[in-house]
Parts: structure tokens; sequence; C-alpha cells
């Protein structure tokens, strides 16, 4: 008797075609995009969104092309704080033309598609069991975005991921198998903490889970590093933090926390104002830190380390 | 996955696929060598499988707005009920106030879309969909334009995206 792999074709279901050919628009989409940069974490409001669109505001006053994808589709904030909430999608003669903000950056979030009153929600044949099969949609979904948004030619297409170390992998694997080539792969990681313990802890899971794929893992950024204090124009503890933990990856920078950047935030207003604030110079070392490591050969930079199965010191 | 008829040892084809019924799907396969007909009728948890896919069960029907691979859009009853809402107040930047008196003088008139520009809205996905319309409809009457053609949208693309 026949077995599965005697068997030429799927007898017509065609499902297999068509994840094909979902994964061949992706590899379209994204064949301008000289870097895939996912800033995750694993905690959450650890500043990941913030961070995300203030280093896209950094690179692209740089110059770059810069794209932003907000992957937290349960909790999307960048259509507010990159003001686009009210975003126009044209379509093109294939693919759906990016919103951009006034400086120029490219933004997808669902944000600017779902009221902040209302929740993702979506159709289901099992209502009631959305544990068993809501990931899997939720990744079609981002197969859906990245398949039928024009990204054009773009320097880096930041994702903004949602909180959650086991989302962090799911994201680095789906995103990883897009890569060009093993050798030079294409997506790149950065973590975000804060200067607490808790927080360390459950990043350092992220470290750990990431370390066990082959995953290029630049490093992390300490956020709320400090409180900026403006009228005193002095940086002051935030956190009463004993001795950190060690990662065992690269601190890319620290940024302090900044109430103005959380102002400009909640506003939608970009980067442009803080440029040449405390924290703005803060986030531009950041970026620049950021770019010279992505130029870096991957051999050289904190993947070794990680796939060499490095559990972070602590 | 696949149908094999055991008695002839042959591959079976997908031959229908019935509409769903309370999360159920009847596939129906048949083999090619004997005639014998079986139907798959998946419970739905299965049925959820493959949706949360993204993917359709057999062929398109050809109807693009309802069936290609782009536009037959598993999320399609994602947007929360009383979707699409109203966009573009202040969109992006700055309207001219002769656009704004347009626009009013405009807002109680359909605008018509050309065929081309349909199959363009077509193409995208079904989620983005009404809020495109809406948009480009807004950017229209603000144009003083109660037509949408290719050039209309190439204008929006200009104006509002990458």
């Amino acid at each position: 008797m026949k077995g599965y792999y005697d068997i030429i074709g799927d007898g017509g279901s065609q499902i297999l075609d068509q994840v094909a050919e979902q994964r061949a628009r992706i590899t379209d989409g994204l064949a301008g995009v000289r870097h895939l940069v996912a800033i995750g974490s694993g905690k959450g409001g650890v500043g990941k969104s913030t961070l995300t669109l203030q280093l896209a505001g950094a690179l692209r006053a740089r110059g770059l092309r810069v794209g932003v994808l907000d992957a937290d589709f349960n909790g999307p904030s960048l259509a507010r704080m990159a003001g686009v909430q009210q975003a126009t999608f044209v379509p093109g003669s294939d693919k759906v033309s990016l919103p951009r903000t006034a400086s120029g950056i490219g933004v997808f979030s669902m944000g600017s598609l779902i009221p902040e009153s209302e929740a993702l929600d979506f159709e289901s044949a099992a209502r009631g069991e959305s544990h068993t099969w809501r990931a899997t949609r939720e990744f079609a979904l981002l197969g859906e975005i990245l398949g039928s948004f024009d990204w054009g030619a773009l320097d880096l297409l930041m994702f903004d991921l949602p909180p959650g170390a086991e989302r962090t992998v799911q994201y680095a694997d789906f995103l990883g198998s897009f890569d060009r080539a093993q050798d030079s792969p294409r997506t790149s990681f950065v973590l975000v903490t804060i200067p607490s313990q808790v927080a360390r802890g459950v990043v350092a899971r992220s470290v750990a889970a990431l370390a066990k794929g082959p995953h290029r893992l630049l490093g992390y950024v300490e956020n709320m590093s400090g409180y900026y204090c403006r009228d005193c124009d002095a940086l002051k503890p935030l956190f009463i933090s004993s001795e950190a933990s060690d990662l065992g990856i690269p601190c890319l920078g620290t940024v302090p926390f900044d109430p103005e950047l959380a102002r400009q935030c909640d506003m939608g207003i970009p980067f442009d104002g803080l440029q040449e604030s405390f924290v703005g110079r803060a986030i531009s070392r950041v970026a620049q830190r950021l770019l010279e490591d992505l130029d870096k050969p991957a051999s050289a930079d904190a993947t070794r380390e990680s796939r060499a199965g490095k559990e972070p010191r602590r | 996955m696949k149908f094999l008829c055991v008695p002839c040892d042959s591959p079976m084809t997908l031959q229908s696929v019935g509409p769903p019924d309370r999360g159920s799907l009847s596939v129906v396969y048949s083999c090619p060598e004997c005639g014998y007909e079986m139907a798959m009728l998946t419970n739905a948890y299965e049925t959820q499988v493959v949706q949360s896919l993204g993917v359709r069960i057999g062929p398109a029907t050809g109807d693009r707005t309802e069936t290609s691979s782009t536009s037959k859009c598993p999320f399609s009853a994602m947007i929360p009920p009383g979707a699409p809402k109203p966009l573009g107040e202040g969109v992006t930047s700055e309207r001219s106030s002769d656009g704004a008196r347009q626009a009013a003088s405009t807002e109680a008139m359909p605008v018509r879309w050309t065929a081309a520009a349909e199959a363009r809205l077509a193409n995208i996905p079904e989620f983005v969909r009404p809020m495109a319309r809406t948009g480009i409809e807004r950017f229209a009457r603000e144009q003083g334009v109660l037509e949408v053609d290719e050039k209309m949208l190439d204008e929006a693309r200009d104006f509002f995206g990458m």
C-alpha cells in the first residue's frame, strides 16, 4: 500500500501550494529589506514599543530608510506613538502602501485599524477554545501583513514584539525562516530590560530561549536606566537595585526615563524634537551601536556566544 | 492530508467542499480508479486549524474578491462589529481650507470607483479593505472628485504612503 510520500500532490486540497504561495509573497515583499531587527524582551512594560519607535526615529534622522511593524497585535501601541492612528491605507497595483510618519518612517500597526476601545478578534469555528489556535492565527496574520504591504527598499524593518519569552522565540523562528542564507542572517534580535532584577530575570529567560536556536542576538538595551530630571538637568536613580545580574550578552546602551519622552509618545510626536535632549542623545548612541553591530559579520557578535549554548550569568 | 483508496492503492482526489455547518466542513473525495466516494467531515477544531493557517481547502473559484489567496482572508471577521470605523480626521498633514470646503460640499454624494480601482482594492487583504475604501473616498472628496480611478489611487499613495 502506498504511503504519504509515495503520492504526488495533496489530493486537491491545495493547502501546501497555498502555504508555499504565502511564503513566496513574504519573501518577495521583504526582498528589498536589508535588515530585519526584532525588538523583544519577554517582559512587558519595559518600553519595547517606545524604544523601537525612538530608535527608528534616530535611524531615520541619519537618513536611513526605516519601517516598523507593530507585531503586538493584541496590544498595539505604535499607531498612537507614531501618530498614524488615522492612517489611510492605499491599495497599489499589487500591495498596500505602507502608512508613514511625518518624518518618513513606514509604520504598520493594528492600532490604525482597530480603535483602542476594541480588542482584536478573529472569526472562529472553535470559539471559546482560542488557546488551541490563536497563536497560529496570529502568525498567519503576520504573514498576511508581510506579504500584502509594500515594504519597498528599506535599510531596516524593525519589529516591535509582544511580551513573552516563548513569543520572542516564535517570532525568531518565523522571521529566521525568511533569512536568505543561514550563514548571513538578516534577522537580528535586541532585547529590552529595565534595571530591576525581576525584569532582568525574565529577559534572561528570553536570552536562554533564543540561545537554543540559530538566532542572531545583538544584545540588550537597559531602558529606564535612571530618571532624567529636566529641572536639575541630572540623572537620578529610578530603581534601587542590588548588584545587577549579567545577561551574558552585550549591553548596547542605556536610556533614561524622561517624562517628556513619555508625553511625546502619548501625543504621537516623533523623535525629531528630542534629538538634542539627554534622552535623545542616549537613544542616538544606541542607534549608532546597533548600526555598527548589524554591519559586523554574524560570527563576531553575541550569536556566537548564544550558539555555544552559554547560559546567562546570574 | 491525503486519502488513499486501499483496494485500488490509488490516491483519491478532492471533488467538492461543502459549505461550513456549525464549524464543520464536508470534503468529498473520490477514487479515480473505482469511483468510490468518501467524505471527510471535520469538527470545529479541525476546521479551525486550517483556517488559522490562512488557507482554504480546494481550488479557488475565480471570484477574486471572495476567494483568491490574497483576498479570501481568514481574518475577514476579525475587525470588531461596527467596523469600518471612519478614518481620516487630521490624517497626516495639512489640509487646505479649500479642500475642507470641497469635502463638505461633496460629503453626502457617493463616490464611484472605476473597475480598475475596484480591482486594486480587491487585491488587498480583506481586513484592510474597508478602511482603505473609507480613507480613499475621503481623500477624493477633499480633492473635489467623486470618482476614484487608478490615478487617484497613485496620488493618494504619494500623499499618504511610503
